[in-house]
């Protein structure tokens, strides 16, 4: 028994050495080049999450010296947190210095347009409806269509799965797409879930859910639907046939300074916007008249 | 003369440097006292100031809200500035109250396989696993129920969702019954051999023998257990979020999406401003949370008191 444990910790110790030292060769190689230091935290939105997240990875490769966080849980607590000075950065699917449907304007910050955000009604790869219109949308979100069949789909209950107060997804999607209608807050057939991620798996894990996302999180069983006609792609976005998209913040308090403003001249980047974030299915804010 | 001699080489007589010795000593002793006291009085402030900043900062709710309102009303709209916590508190009870339906006769009736019929190779099996399954964090519960138990509950049952009261009295139930088995056990197995011995001499049946006088004889422990098993139930978070489906409203049945305390506040307090009505709401959710674990605890001492 103490042989095995002291094998098990010589292993893990063996892995612990590999691990830092490999990562620590890395980082002096990469260090030369650049001189940007500090501690970037940045919170907020989990529709802009993906984008931030591989920010943050191809920045730190860059910029060794610098450390940077991520987490998203909404939108609105992107500006919050800044205030509050739990982030440097914060992230937001609408500009947090004016004030929004619901939502009041925060004073002292600074935005910064980052991405064009294209965001999709979902359901489960299953369902054969393709097409949704804004009318129906609006009928399913107010829970007067409760089944598929009364969109051109089987006979099933319709699961609606709601985004909570706080999202910016939620915002723009209730805005954009369903015209500011109202949504239900009510029903055996409703639920309300709080970050992207966890909207994908709510749609993912029932074959009669639907939900909505930015384009970044529509993969494995889950599947855009149309909208009055229009695919929800970026091409659509771009040539301004679909309408369902917003810019994409990142708000700091007063002008960014040093590794904050870094960041921000990276993420908006001709390099950057026409490479990863292209890749993540986000638009280049330069493609936008 | 040999005695004589261990004795005078031994420091209990006085000797060369014994006064400094026990001058360090005491030092030592009253430096250990000290490092004790001082322990246990930042106990006791640490959780003086979470009572006191919890509960300042949750009664400022009442302000612009009132008493009847966040008790008795069901509507919770924060952005409308309505603020009614009856479906939360509500919730909670009744998950609590469902969850120990479950969960108390289950693990009796494992405490009594443990200690009165099992065979002592499966006692030394089924004593390690509880405690193993004490300590597996609560998220791996919730993800399992997210993962597992609610696309089968959807399938058999037929309802559409299957988040709700129903799966998350499950996942609590799972969780609080190694808890409640293990001090249970610890109860029965204290419970005199000689009552048992008697019980069988006079002709009971195990059954009997059970039911008539090792549970009662071990009821206070019992009883320990079960409200210990509750206050983990009431408290839990994580588990539950994940499947109760987070929706303000009173479910008509088990299988439709509600809301209880914790998880309506990990919900939402991130997004919350910090001098709102909404997160002074948030804070006498959670200073209610800390009043009824609070009346749990004086519950089980006055139970513990009795027993002895």
């Amino acid at each position: 028994m103490m042989k095995n444990v002291k094998s098990f910790i010589v292993a893990i110790m063996a892995i612990i050495m590999f691990i830092g030292f490999s990562f620590g060769g890395f980082i002096a190689k990469a260090s030369a080049a650049s001189t940007v230091s500090g501690k970037i935290t940045i919170a907020g939105s989990t529709a802009l999450l993906p984008l931030t997240q591989q920010a943050a990875k191809e920045f730190k490769k860059e910029n060794p010296k610098v450390t940077v966080s991520v987490s998203g849980s909404s939108s609105i607590a992107g500006p919050q947190s800044v205030v509050k000075g739990a982030a440097t950065i914060g992230a937001c699917d609408w500009d947090a210095t004016k004030p929004v449907q619901g939502f009041s304007a925060f004073s002292g910050l600074v935005a910064h347009k980052i991405a064009v955000i294209p965001f999709a009604t979902i359901v489960h790869k299953s369902n054969p409806v393709q097409n949704l219109t804004t009318k129906q949308l609006q009928d399913i979100y107010a829970g007067t269509i409760t089944n598929w069949k009364q969109v051109g789909g089987k006979d099933a209950q319709i699961v609606v799965v709601n985004r909570k107060h706080g999202s910016g997804t939620r915002v723009n999607f209730q805005a954009k797409a369903l015209k500011n209608a109202n949504f239900m807050s009510k029903g055996d057939n409703y639920k309300e879930v709080g970050k992207s991620g966890e909207m994908l798996a709510a749609v993912e894990s029932n074959p009669n859910a639907i939900g909505y996302t930015d384009l970044a999180y529509v993969k494995g069983n889950v599947k855009a639907v149309s909208y009055n006609g229009v695919a929800a792609t970026t091409q659509n976005v771009v040539n301004g046939k679909y309408p369902v998209w917003s810019y994409g913040y990142l708000l700091t308090k007063g002008q960014p300074k040093g590794a904050d403003a870094e960041f921000i001249k990276f993420i908006q980047s001709s390099k950057f916007q026409n490479g990863s974030l292209k890749n993540l299915k986000f638009v280049p804010v330069s493609q936008m008249k | 003369m040999k005695l004589e001699g261990n004795i005078k080489s031994s420091s209990y007589l006085p000797a060369h440097g014994f006064k400094i010795k026990a001058r360090t000593k005491n030092v030592r002793n009253y430096l250990f006292f000290l490092f004790c006291l001082l322990s246990a009085l930042m106990l006791g402030v640490v959780l003086f100031c979470i009572v006191l900043f919890i509960g300042k900062t949750g009664l400022l709710v009442f302000k612009d809200v009132s008493v009847m309102e966040f008790f008795f009303s069901t509507k919770w709209e924060p952005y409308d500035g309505k603020y009614g916590a009856a479906i939360f508190i509500l919730g909670t009870l009744s998950l609590t109250a469902l969850t120990m339906c479950f969960a108390v006769p289950l693990s009796l009736a494992l405490a009594v396989f443990i200690v009165e019929v099992a065979p002592n190779w499966v006692k030394k099996i089924l004593r390690p696993m509880l405690d193993l399954l004490v300590g597996i964090p609560s998220i791996i519960y919730g993800y399992l129920g997210l993962t597992l138990l609610i696309p089968l509950l959807r399938n058999i049952t037929g309802s559409i969702m299957g988040d709700g009261l129903l799966a998350a009295s499950l996942v609590l139930t799972v969780m609080v019954l190694p808890t409640i088995t293990r001090i249970s056990d610890d109860a029965i197995t204290a419970v005199p051999k000689d009552l048992c011995e008697a019980a069988y001499a006079l002709g009971s049946t195990r059954f009997q023998a059970v039911f008539r006088v090792i549970l009662p004889a071990a009821r206070p422990g019992i009883l320990t257990a079960t409200v210990l098993g509750m206050a983990r139930a009431i408290g839990e978070t994580m588990a539950v979020v994940m499947v109760i489906g987070n929706t303000a409203q009173i479910p008509g049945d088990l299988l439709t999406p509600t809301a209880v305390l914790t998880s309506n506040i990990v919900m939402q307090i991130i997004d919350v401003q910090f001098d709102s009505t909404w997160n002074y709401a948030l804070y006498m959710m959670a200073f209610l949370l800390l009043i009824i674990s609070t009346l749990m605890i004086l519950i089980i001492r006055r139970i513990r008191g009795k027993g002895e």
